[in-house]
């Protein structure tokens, strides 16, 4: 039996069912009790309307609804329930899936208009070719997160129409420039991907350029919402003089607005707005590394498997070179949020999401692993790999180890006799790994680790001819030493000081990493412009594997980004905006980690779902046009004359 | 015979898997409800041992006190100072100021007075988000005298703010 019969045969029997279903409807209800006919007259004499007894008890409901809703007063709902799932869950997976989206489309066009500028200066065409292909993923892309945005704004609606109230009330003057803003990136996104081609390379770089800082501008609106429920205040002038900017409330302690300017400004606003700049374009880099990595699995021809090895690099060296920045982004919100409420921070850091990042440093970990992976696989593309292997085994221990340190929880996981064997619920050796001047050293030694990995990738196959070549060489080692020194000198002082000045050494141990990246970069751009090629690349030589470890990273991202939206939404507790409007609804209690990462497990598996969709749609434009297929006539011939 | 997985099939089975393995990751670690604090009942005929079972109760509860701030008998890297004792050295830390009204500067404006080695960071605790009661907070001081001193506190005690 082949497929067609298949399909028509189950188009029969849909078409059965429905006629059977029509007909057993019809006389059931033509069957039902009437009254003798002899009655039925009479009544029809007297102008009673025939009812059977079932008609009559609708009829009677109906009017027992209809007398009990006239005598219920008007009452506007607080909160509305889902059944089995929960308000908030629903609420929760619907703008997880939206922000995922979002921060796709937010940062494609990034990076896309990077490369097609690159591209534009370098008079290559490939370039301009992958900013394409990039770009295709996002029309589909866009529509889903319209799509979910409206989901998340109904479910807010019809679920917490009070507080949904409120908001609006706060921040009503913003909807208007946001849809507006919505409708221009609409705008500019299609004739940036519809146009290319079309027009001349400046007018759709400007296309592009225009869809970024409108795609930025609608982010940064939408998180002035989300932080104000945060932070719903901002810094105002030191009035006592203790060096200490004092807080301004955005809004009084009933919940009326103050200052839409204070609202909209609030602490943790424009942390947020980098933080989330930088994982988006971290997060949509390994999206599309990802999408890559798919069709150079599906890829059947050796030009294809090099075009996608070259996409799959490129996203990944996107992703990568925007996640090395992130832990300092992420501490400066974490900073922020400490400035506005120290009983935010603690609550996060040493309350009841302190384990919540023990499974953050495992994913981070998995991150830089799988990067630093794919990255000593791609070395093997290259004529002259080798010479660079011998340091992989090192970078691996100090990776290992970093990962080791950082995934210590200070307390430890015990039963009752493990804990009297310790003396408690910490380790007496392990705890101090657990504290924050061992995670923040490890921390900053795995974001050295892993761009020492690109420097040795960017150095594999070339040579430099630079006439300083030794004495730079020199200068990048000793840079990159002092910032580990520094930072493990800091780490193993922090031991010995008290917690205030332990807090603040965070601070040169960013700064000492975030200056020996500059610094070593600048030195390697010209070091190695013009680098003599001891061999060629091989795009499309990778290995499987390789690929498998791209999709492994997008999904450690996507995890990630579920988890780290939980704990930035779940650290208001039981407050919808914190301090000013109480949660009264049954969900107001923050739920077990155990169920929080269920929750965010289901949120990827339907993100990963819907993005097969996505890639399979974006995947549709290289295919062949539909052709008919040649059928053969009595003669033995086709169709259109051809021979059979 | 050579088993070779679809390319699709390993694809599910890598979504699948590793967010299997991060979903175990959350299951093994401690597992909380962190529910908000039950209401305290304080009444008018409350002695000053009751408001200190009282203040005890909000000080690991509503009063959010113990909840990674401060500590009772801990020593070494502390995030803010430890309060055994502070019922006996409470007189001694602002000169001017006796116990009591210590105690209470300390917990209506933190910032007047920090304790040297550590940083300003404690917000007043009867303003939001912890909104402690009057009565809240004289239940809060007699538990922070009982801790090395004597309590005194009373419902009927002025604090002064």
């Amino acid at each position: 039996m082949n497929r067609n019969r298949i399909l028509f045969g189950i188009g029969v029997l849909a078409f059965v069912s429905v006629i059977v279903t029509v007909r057993l409807g019809g006389f059931l209800v033509d069957n039902e009790y009437r009254q003798p006919d002899r009655q039925v007259a009479a009544q029809e004499e007297q102008g009673e309307a025939e009812l059977t007894p079932r008609q009559q008890g609708i009829a009677d409901e109906q009017a027992a609804d209809e007398a009990e809703a006239r005598a219920r007063p008007y009452e506007e709902a607080e909160y509305r329930a889902v059944p089995f799932v929960g308000s908030r869950v629903t609420v929760w997976v619907l703008a997880q899936l939206h922000l995922l989206f979002a921060a796709f489309v937010l940062a494609v066009p990034l990076f896309a208009f990077i490369i097609e500028f690159v591209g534009y200066v370098k008079k290559e065409e490939r370039y301009n070719k992958l900013a394409y292909e990039f770009t295709k993923l996002l029309s589909v892309s866009f529509s889903m997160t319209a799509t979910f945005g409206a989901f998340l704004t109904f479910g807010l609606i019809i679920l917490y129409p009070k507080f949904t109230n409120y908001l609006m009330h706060i921040f009503s003057p913003t909807f208007l420039p946001y849809v507006l803003l919505f409708f221009l990136e609409a705008l500019f996104l299609y004739s940036y991907y519809y146009g290319w081609g079309k027009f001349g390379p400046k007018m759709h770089l400007f296309l592009g350029f225009m869809l970024n800082i409108v795609g930025t501008a609608i982010m940064f609106i939408a998180n002035a919402w989300l932080t104000f429920m945060m932070s719903p205040g901002t810094r105002g002038a030191d009035e006592n003089g203790d060096g200490v900017p004092d807080f301004v409330s955005a809004v009084s302690e009933s919940g009326a607005l103050l200052s839409l300017r204070d609202a909209f400004f609030n602490y943790t606003w424009m942390p947020i707005n980098i933080h989330r700049i930088i994982a988006n374009v971290a997060f949509g880099g390994s999206i599309a590394a990802a999408y890559a990595a798919f069709r150079y699995l599906q890829a059947k021809t050796d030009e294809e498997k090099a075009h996608f090895d070259w996409m799959g690099y490129v996203g990944n060296f996107v992703a990568i070179i925007a996640f090395l920045p992130l832990p300092f982004a992420g501490y400066y919100l974490a900073a922020e949020i400490y400035a506005f409420s120290q009983t935010l921070g603690i609550q996060m850091m040493g309350g009841t999401f302190s384990w919540l990042f023990v499974i953050q440093a495992a994913l981070i970990g998995n991150l830089f692993l799988g990067a630093n992976y794919y990255l000593w696989l791609g070395m093997g593309r290259m004529e002259g790999g080798v010479h660079f292997q011998k340091f992989i085994k090192w970078l691996l221990i100090a990776i290992a180890l970093c990962f080791a340190v950082w995934a210590t929880p200070r307390y430890a996981i015990s039963s009752v006799s493990e804990i009297a064997a310790m003396g408690g619920s910490s380790h007496p050796q392990l705890s101090y790994l657990g504290q924050m001047s061992a995670k923040n050293t490890a921390v900053n030694i795995l974001i050295l680790s892993t761009y020492m990995s690109f420097l040795l990738y960017r150095r594999t196959g070339r040579q430099s001819i630079h006439p300083h070549r030794d004495l730079l060489t020199r200068a990048q080692a000793i840079v990159f030493s002092s910032a580990a020194a520094l930072v493990i000198f800091y780490g193993v002082y922090g031991y010995y000081v008290d917690a205030a000045t332990r807090i603040r050494f965070a601070i040169p141990q960013v700064y000492s990493v975030l200056a020996a990246l500059v610094v070593i970069t600048v030195i390697d751009l010209p070091l190695y412009r013009n680098a003599a090629q001891s061999g060629e690349t091989k795009w499309g030589k990778m290995p499987a594997v390789s690929q498998y470890a791209l999709i492994f990273i997008a999904l450690s991202f996507t995890w990630l980004m579920g988890l780290m939206g939980y704990v930035r939404s779940g650290l208001r507790q039981e407050w919808h905006v914190y301090g000013v409007i109480l949660d009264t609804s049954p969900d107001a209690y923050t739920p077990t980690l155990g169920f929080a990462t269920q929750v965010v497990s289901v949120t990827v598996l339907i993100f990963f779902g819907l993005l097969g969709v996505v890639f399979w749609l974006s995947s549709l434009g290289g295919k062949k046009d539909w052709e008919p297929k040649p059928v053969a006539d009595g003669g033995g011939r086709l169709e259109g004359g051809q021979a059979a | 015979m050579k088993l070779s997985i679809p390319m699709p099939l390993r694809l599910v089975l890598l979504v699948v898997g590793t967010t299997a393995f991060y979903m175990y990751l959350g299951q093994i670690v401690p597992q909380k409800e962190a529910h908000p604090p039950p209401p305290v009942l304080i009444s008018a005929e409350m002695t000053t041992e009751d408001l200190v079972a009282v203040g005890a109760e909000l000080a690991s509860g509503k009063g959010q006190c113990l909840v990674g701030c401060h500590t009772v008998g801990q020593s070494g890297p502390l995030r803010y100072p430890d309060l055994d004792g502070i019922g006996a050295r409470a007189a001694t830390q602002i000169e001017g100021l006796s116990g009591l009204e210590y105690l209470a500067q300390s917990l209506y404006e933190p910032a007047a007075f920090i304790v040297p080695g550590f940083a300003d960071g404690m917000q007043p605790i009867d303003q939001p988000p912890i909104s402690l009661s009057e009565d809240e907070m004289k239940a809060v001081i007699a538990w922070l005298q009982s801790l090395g001193g004597t309590p005194t506190v009373t419902l009927a005690t002025d604090l002064g703010y």
